[in-house]
């Protein structure tokens, strides 16, 4: 019966076209980054950090290296953005469009209905993030060479991989941030679960997010970062740290896996003790 | 079939139903009047686990909706005011969909309730391109699906004009006919009501202020219609000697406890008016609803 549930969400959720808006902008913006990089002095600043550092920059200028560039500022700013707008109609939009009012007259129980839904956004989440990373490679690789890959955040990482290994990571990383988008629509998800209208909850959960971004800048928070999710999202870039902090790795998944089990509860216990009226 | 005792609900420190007892029998076509904010849909909602009680017990089919619901709501349909549904699919998915909330639906029973409910070649365009009509069609459908024994509908023919009415009311009347269901309309349409339903109960401001069958509703007060030269004189005359109680419209007199038409006919006579015509009035629905909800503002 779940499995019947969950094709219905999956049929509502990519039923509709305000869905694709992510995908389509995600394309777009590649596509953007990806000329900015070749044609202005962006290449040529990676180019002479890898040189100042003893690597030969025709090694490493690759496809991975730009596809995980072009990476970066998508997930932080336009991954966030559409992954909360999904998760912040999951409910609120039924409910507001009265489609709850037709499917809660029927013998469902909410958390069950409320299970599907999240797992449906835990999908769309995944196909989000295996779109945008097969996407961006795909796209750099039509403009550079398919050679070492070079990763390089300020205070996390800097590394350089053989491709193969590169390659290899480049998935990996991927899982975690599929683990990443499932937080942030699992947050407006819990939001969408009050009696509010979609947009409210999208904001909302952006607006966390943001307070946790600012927050995480600012010196005086710099001890209490443990306590900042956006701290843990960064946990997808430490996989290309050589040697890889397990340790940081663990604890940062086991604190969103708890964040979104959490916010899955609070929302399945509000949207249960709420009357659906039209 | 339906059954609610002492049913209590309050949003925000506002009583929205009170003391709410209502028993529909199975077979019935039972009617729930009221006015706006009379709580029809709150009691609505309570009786399809929509809406928490604040107090007492909702039963439908013998199951405690709160406590019991894949059992209390398994046989039910329900048909809400401007139904809603997925625009963007076509009306065969959107079916699809609901249905799986219930339990698993054939593809053949989806396409005998299309066909039931005449949405026919229309069934694979998306509902965005579907007429008031045919979205009032595929509500019925929807609640068609689970082969219901008890059919709720909240404003069925809201939205729809004159033939949609008329062709909703045939519908109801058809599903009670041909398959028996028990049906509890609520509506507006005291025309529609009086029309189609055997039972009625009144509503206002949350409690029930009348309950019975459609027969008691004409009963209840017995209108009396003359004709005369000079209506307001005869009435004056009628009332100083106490032969009728009320009077209204211009031409509808009550008449008191234990007088009869002779009585009115032989003093207005004896006065030297002409009559024209006495007769019985029939008690509409309208001209009852009316007068008790007349009654419930004087007394409050």
């Amino acid at each position: 019966m779940f499995y019947q549930y969950l094709r219905n969400e999956l049929w509502k959720l990519f039923g509709k076209k305000r869905t694709y808006i992510g995908f389509g902008a995600f394309l777009v913006g590649q596509n953007a980054m990806l000329l900015m990089f070749h044609f202005t002095h962006w290449q040529e600043g990676v180019e002479k950090l890898l040189q100042g550092n003893g690597y030969i920059p025709t090694e490493y200028v690759s496809a991975l290296t730009v596809a995980l560039i072009m990476l970066i500022p998508q997930i932080v700013m336009l991954m966030p953005l559409y992954t909360a707008l999904v998760g912040g109609d999951l409910v609120a939009k039924e409910a507001e469009d009265g489609t709850l009012r037709m499917i809660l007259c029927r013998p469902i129980s909410r958390f069950q209905l409320l299970s599907a839904k999240w797992a449906a956004g835990v999908i769309f989440s995944a196909i989000l993030v295996l779109v945008l990373g097969a996407t961006a490679l795909g796209f750099a690789r039509c403009w550079f060479p398919w050679k070492g890959m070079f990763v390089f955040a300020p205070g996390m990482v800097f590394n350089t991989l053989s491709a193969s290994e590169g390659l290899k990571l480049y998935i990996y990383c991927h899982l975690f941030l599929t683990m990443n988008a499932s937080v942030i629509l699992g947050l407006a998800f819990m939001f969408s679960c009050f009696n509010m209208k979609p947009a409210a909850a999208t904001i909302l959960a952006l607006t966390f997010l943001f307070v946790n971004l600012v927050m995480e800048g600012i010196p005086f928070f710099e001890r209490y970062r443990e306590w900042l999710l956006t701290h843990h999202f960064q946990v997808w870039l430490l996989v290309f740290s050589q040697p890889t902090p397990w340790e940081r790795v663990a604890e940062s998944l086991c604190v969103l896996f708890a964040f979104s089990l959490t916010s899955f509860l609070v929302g399945a216990a509000a949207f249960q003790a709420r009357d659906i009226k039209s | 079939m339906i059954q609610l005792k002492n049913v209590f609900k309050e949003f925000g420190g506002r009583m929205a139903v009170e003391n709410l007892s209502l028993q529909v029998p199975a077979g019935e076509i039972y009617g729930l009047l009221g006015h706006n904010g009379a709580g029809k849909s709150t009691a609505i909602g309570m009786m399809l686990g929509q809406v928490w009680p604040t107090g007492g017990e909702v039963q439908i089919c013998g199951f405690e909706v709160t406590t019991r619901r894949r059992e209390a709501l398994g046989k039910v349909g329900a048909i809400f005011e401007s139904p809603a549904f997925y625009d963007y699919l076509s009306g065969r998915r959107n079916l699809q969909i609901l249905s799986t909330y219930t339990a698993p639906t054939t593809a053949a029973r989806i396409q005998e309730v299309i066909d039931w409910v005449r949405l026919g070649n229309r069934a694979d365009s998306k509902v965005r391109t579907y007429s008031h009509g045919m979205r009032a069609r595929l509500a019925l459908a929807q609640a068609l699906l689970p082969k219901p024994e008890l059919l709720i509908l909240d404003e069925p023919s809201d939205g729809l004009d004159p033939e949609g009415i008329h062709e909703m009311r045939q519908t109801i009347l058809r599903l009670h006919r041909e398959m028996g269901l028990t049906i509890l309309l609520s509506s507006h349409l005291l025309n529609e009501v009086e029309q189609l339903c055997t039972r009625i109960a009144v509503l206002n401001q949350g409690r029930k202020v009348f309950e019975g069958t459609l027969a008691e509703t004409r009963q209840r007060e017995k209108w009396v219609r003359v004709r005369v030269g000079d209506f307001g004189w005869a009435v004056q005359g009628l009332s100083q000697n106490g032969l009728i109680a009320q009077h209204r419209d211009g031409a509808l007199i009550r008449l008191a406890d234990g007088v009869g038409t002779d009585s009115v006919v032989s003093f207005l006579v004896g006065r030297g008016m002409a009559v024209f015509e006495i007769a019985p009035e029939e008690e509409t629905l309208e001209g009852f609803y009316l007068t008790l909800m007349d009654q419930q503002r004087q007394d409050s």
